[in-house]
Parts: structure tokens; sequence; C-alpha cells
């Protein structure tokens, strides 16, 4: 078979995409703006990663389709705000430290709280309807109900101002460069979380199975692991990270309400579409385009910024239609 | 005489059952009550139900020949629905005048628009796996909400578009009186579209019933299979897509002239038409066309008269608050209702129905 021009040239291209990608606005903006807008952009990219990386592991290795993501999604960001509710002194404190221990409490209280509502969720529904993706998106849609539904039984059906830590609001002023302090840490966390995700699925045999079952799923199952088993943890991780991303993006958005979880789904379907189902990294370089390409737009053609995440997804599923880092399947 | 296949016969046989079956009269039945509906009960709220369940009947319907008959899940139904009810509001409301030209004019551009956009979709996520069309699908729905509500200036933004209707059909029009009830526009409009819904519904189910429609059942049982056959599954998905898609917008078209106004809530929204469709197809059976009388019987049924039962558990129990709260949110026991018949009735009412008859008959043929 002879290569194309394509794929002969496709690392130069792909260098030349993101490099366009990211000069082009520059026409339209001043240089100080397209570096907040960058910051801005960046941080939403990761936060967009969180879930979607959930997303796409859950499909590569199970062959599910979760639409009960962004359910999980707004519940991470419900026990995160329960959490701040409770320790309100602490949110409020002065002290750095007080209201990074708030924080940690919030993340681990609202990811273990969605992660065990992962298992049970993977258990008594998915579990049934394996191997059939019909089933699957038709039961997770009514999960995604039931789940939501919930949220207004329990914290009310309005929508609630979310507070950010004390020390974590205000601005940085670097060369009139203006940087939210809340956003770097959500790069930060963006960038820590991609980093465990790789150092578990390419250093342990953790990961070994799991990137082995995301290959031939009979195989690992030969060679004699309980696949059942990696699939409850792995859907529990899965939710995990959209719990972390659902506190994460409610701060950044100061603010929670029932349905958020849908309109972040949507971003994360997008985002897997992009960077191919399946894949870790495409789910990070789909979330950063999304991320960058939503400010960028935003700023310069307000009304477009709803359709050109999709009109990317567009363009990239007509050139790539498995996505720009399709994971093998 | 030529020797006949075994698909034949079983032509053959079911002819001739054909207006002996039950099922037959009770098709007839069924069809009878909708048309004596506005001569039984002349209410407003009884009216405006049974149109409703036509028209929602026919759209889970369409539906069904995407989900049930070719096996793909499409989260942009409540949008080509809309896109009816949109292009018929242009056409005769904001940009028109109300008459018959434009009511027809504003259903084929809708027909067009959706033929476009169906078949746009269909290549652009059909072309890895069925579920990227749910997805793709999703997303789209999405920007079209957005957009209605964006495009304020064109569309009438959240606020929407009040319509009247031409001639016969509008409120003002009165016949006089027939039998002693009062024929007004109301009625005739009622009988335009249950008589067009019917066409429409008869219309899919000659689409099912022909060699076209055994092609699309035998993708959605086993796509490999069928490629192996030699079909070409991609032009019969997209084949049926377009065809569920146009059959949806019409009958959203139909809605518009029914309700007289439309807007990005009742008209586009993705949650509340799509999860209704959803659950009415679910609960009457997937791949059986007839689910979605049944299915939308129910739940259009259900949610008229939650208020009322609301009313009677604050009366009857008034300590219950769990009782209470339960009921308000009522969407939660759908949810929980949805999820556990995909569980344990896949097949929904009208398939569990069919099978059990055709359980009984097989052990009937079988004990002398």
């Amino acid at each position: 078979m002879t290569e194309t021009a394509i794929q002969r040239w496709s690392k130069e291209l792909i260098i030349a995409g993101a490099f366009i990608f990211l000069v082009l606005p520059l026409l339209g903006m001043s240089f100080t703006t397209y570096l907040t807008l960058t910051i801005a952009g960046l941080a939403m990219g990761m936060l967009l990663f969180l879930i979607a990386s959930g997303v796409s592991i859950i499909f590569g290795l199970m062959d599910v389709l979760n639409f009960a993501h962004g359910a999980l999604f707004a519940w991470g960001a419900y026990v995160g705000f329960s959490v701040f509710g409770q320790l309100s002194n602490w949110v409020e404190a002065p002290s750095a430290f007080q209201n990074l221990g708030v924080f940690l409490v919030a993340i681990v209280a609202a990811m273990t709280a969605v992660a065990v509502l992962g298992i049970i969720l993977e258990r008594v529904i998915v579990r049934r309807v394996y191997g059939n993706h019909l089933f699957q998106i038709l039961i997770t849609f009514g999960a995604t109900i039931v789940l939501v539904e919930l949220i207004r039984v329990v914290w009310g059906p309005n929508d609630e101002i979310m507070t950010v830590p004390l020390t974590f609001r205000g601005n940085w002023d670097i060369l009139d460069v203006i940087i939210q302090k809340y956003r770097i840490i959500c790069i930060f966390i963006g960038i820590v979380v991609y980093a465990v995700i790789q150092l578990v699925l390419k250093k342990t045999k953790l990961g070994t199975i799991v990137r082995a079952g995301v290959e031939n799923r009979e195989m690992v199952q030969a060679m004699g692991h309980n696949i059942f088993l990696l699939f409850t943890g792995v859907f529990a991780a899965g939710a995990g990270l959209a719990a972390l991303g659902g506190l994460a993006m409610s701060i950044f958005s100061l603010q929670v309400y029932p349905d958020m979880g849908s309109t972040y789904l949507l971003f994360a379907f997008i985002v897997v579409i992009i960077g191919g189902l399946g894949s870790v990294t495409g789910s990070l370089v789909g979330a950063l385009i999304v991320g960058l390409s939503y400010n960028y737009v935003a700023y310069l053609v307000p009304w477009a910024a709803a359709g050109v995440n999709i009109l990317i997804m567009i363009v990239i599923l007509l050139i790539r239609p498995t996505g720009l880092f399709a994971a093998g399947k | 005489m030529v020797e006949q296949t075994p698909v034949q016969i079983y032509r053959d046989q079911l002819k001739k059952r054909r207006y002996t079956s039950g099922g037959f009269y009770l098709r007839m039945g069924i069809l009878a009550l909708f048309l004596l509906v506005p001569f039984l009960f002349p209410s407003f709220k009884t009216v405006d139900l049974a149109m409703k369940i036509v028209i929602f009947a026919s759209l889970v319907a369409s539906f069904d020949i995407m989900l049930g008959y070719t096996g793909i899940l499409s989260f942009g139904h409540g949008m080509f629905f809309g896109i009816g009810a949109y292009c018929v509001a242009f056409l005769i409301g904001k940009y028109g005048s109300p008459s018959y030209i434009n009511l027809v004019l504003g259903l084929l551009l809708a027909m067009v628009v959706a033929t476009a956009l169906a078949l746009l979709v269909s290549f652009i996520s059909l072309r890895v796996k069925a579920i990227f069309f749910a997805m793709v699908t999703l997303a789209l729905a999405e920007l079209a909400i957005v957009l209605a509500n964006k495009l304020s200036g064109f569309t009438g933004g959240e606020d929407g578009i009040s319509i009247s209707l031409p001639g016969i059909f509008s409120v003002a029009f009165n016949l006089g009186e027939f039998m002693g009830f009062d024929v007004s526009g109301r009625i005739l409009t009622y009988y335009f579209i249950l008589f067009i819904c019917l066409a429409l519904f008869l219309m899919m189910l000659r689409f099912t019933h022909s060699p076209l429609g055994r092609v699309l059942q035998a993708i959605r049982d086993n796509e490999q299979r069928a490629v192996a056959l030699g079909y070409k599954t991609f032009i019969f998905q997209t084949i049926a897509i377009t065809f569920g898609c146009v059959t949806a917008t019409l009958i959203g078209g139909l809605y518009a002239m029914w309700v007289g106004y439309v807007n990005p809530e009742s008209s586009l929204e993705v949650m509340a038409i799509m999860l209704n469709v959803l659950l009415m197809v679910i609960i009457g059976g997937m791949g059986t066309l007839y689910g979605g009388i049944v299915g939308a019987a129910f739940l259009l049924v259900t949610q008229t008269f939650l208020p009322d039962l609301q009313h009677l558990a604050k009366d009857l129990f008034p300590q219950a608050t769990l009782l209470h709260n339960v009921l308000e949110r009522w969407l939660l026991l759908f949810g929980v209702m949805f999820i556990l018949v995909v569980i344990f009735f896949p097949k929904g009412v009208i398939g569990s129905a069919n099978e059990f008859i055709a359980r009984r008959r097989r052990s009937a043929a079988e004990s002398p």
C-alpha cells in the first residue's frame, strides 16, 4: 500500500496545525488578552479532561458508552457543595492552609461518594447490558434521569451559588496579564491527574492489565484475570474522576445546578470524539482543543462559541473518523 | 401451480387471518375511538389529550423506525420535531401569513431541511460506529436549542412564535351545528391532523414491511451478517434515518398547528421531548410501531392527571411528606420505571403481548 501525502507528512501536518491553531487568534486580539484567554482555555480544557478521560477509559476497556457520566459529574459537584456548606468557616478563613484543607476534604468526599455510586451503578444496572450498545445508552440515560432527580430531591431544584475558598479568589497581575489564581489550580490538577493516570497505566501491573483489556478483552480473561472486577474498578475510577471534575468545575463557574451534568457531558463527548474513544492522551489533547477554541471564539465572535466545538468535531470526523488518537479498535 | 416458499405460505396465512383476528378489530376500535372523541367527550382537555396522543404516537413510531427497526439511537429526534414546528411557524406566522399555500410550503420546507440535515448527520457519524450517531445528534440537538434561544431576532427567542391557522382551521371558523355538536375550526383541525397522522402511520407500516424494512431488521440483528450478505449497511441506515427524521419533522409541523405556538422549551427541548419519546417507545415496545400508541397514551394520560393524583395524595395522606416529595418528582418514578422496563421487559407492552400470543398459538397448534 502506498502512503498518501497526508500520511507521509502527518507529523509535520499536526505540528503545523497546532501552530496555526495557537497563533491564529492573535490576529484578533492583543497579546495580553491572548495570554489570559489561553490560561482560561487551558483551565477549562483540564477540567473537561477530567470528565472526558472517564468516558474514554470506560468505553475503551468495557465497550460501554456511559451516558450517566454527566450525572456523576453533577453529584461530585453537589457533594463538594455540601462539604463547603458544612465547613463554611474554613472556606471563609483567611489562611491558605485551611482553604486547601477544606478543598482536599471536599475532593476526597466527592470522589469517594461518587465512586461508591459508580460501583452501585455498574453492579446493579450496567452489568446487565454488557455487549449491547443500544441498551447501554438507554439504561445509562435512565440512570441519568434518576440521579438528576435524586439531586433535586436531596438538594432542591434551584441553582446554588458555589463559594470559592478565600485565598483561591482574586487574580495575579503579571506584566499586565491578568491570571485568576483558581485557573492555575485547575491546570495543576489536570496535569497531576494526567500524570497519575499515565503512571498507573504504564508502570503498574494493574495498568498493564487494563491496557491489555482495551486491546483484547477475551485474551485477558484467558490469562486468568477477573475482568469483571476490573470493570467495576475502572468504572469507579472514572466516576471518581468525574466527581473531581464536577467539583472543580462548580468552583470554576461559581454555581451548581441539577442539570449541569448534561452540559458538560456534551463537552466530554465532543472531546472524546475529537481525541479518539479509549485514548487518555487523546482526551487530554481533545479537551485542550475544545477549551482553548471555546475561549478564543467566545472572545472574538461571542455568538459562535456554542457551535465552534461541534464544527471542529465534524471536521475531525470527516478527516479522521476514529479521532486523533484512536486506541486500536 | 408454482411451489410456494415458506415465506409466501406464511404471508398467505396472515392474509387469510387478516379480517378474523382480534388484532384487526382492536386496531379498528382504537381508530373509531379517536374518530369519536370530539363527539363523546367534547371538553377541551380531553380533545387536547387525544390529539397529543395521536401526535406523539406517530412521533414515537417514526422514532421506532430508527431505534426498533434499524437499531440506531438518535437524540436529535426532538430537534427534527422542533424544526418542523418552527418551519410551519415561520411560514404561517412570523414571515408569512396564515394561508393554505404557506402551510403546505412550511411543511415542504421542513421536509427539505430535515432531509439535508439527516443526510449530513448520517454521513458524518455513521462511518465509524452507530453509537457515534447518538453522541453527534445529542451535540447537534443541544446546539439547536442554544441557537433558537440566541438568535432571538430570527426565531423569537424564548418567547417563541404564536401562529394562527388559515381558513377552516382557524379558531374563529364555525361551520354550524352538526347533529347537535358545534363543528368549529378546532374540530376540523383535529380531524385534519388525525388523518395525516393515520396516513403517515400507514406509510411507516408499509415501510417496515417492505423488503427494505426487512433488510433494516437484518442489519439491526446482525450488522456483520448483513454486510456479508452483500448489503451496503451504510446506505440502508441512512435511508431509515432520513425517513424517520422527515416523518418526525412533518409531525412537528402538525404539532405546531395544534398548539398554536412554538418556543424552544416546548418544541426543541431535547430532555423533555426526547425523554417522553424514549419512555413511550420503551414502554410500548421497540420495533412494533403500535407500541407508540400504548406508550403515548399511558404517559400522556398519567402526566395529565398527575396534578389530580398529587391533590388526592395530599388529601388522603396529609402527613406523608415523603410521598408528596416523590409525587412532585414524578420524573424520578418514570426514570426508575424506565430502567426496570429496559432490564425486565425489553420488548415493552406490545412486544411482550405479541410473544405471549405467539407462544399460546404454538402450544395450541402442538396439542391437538
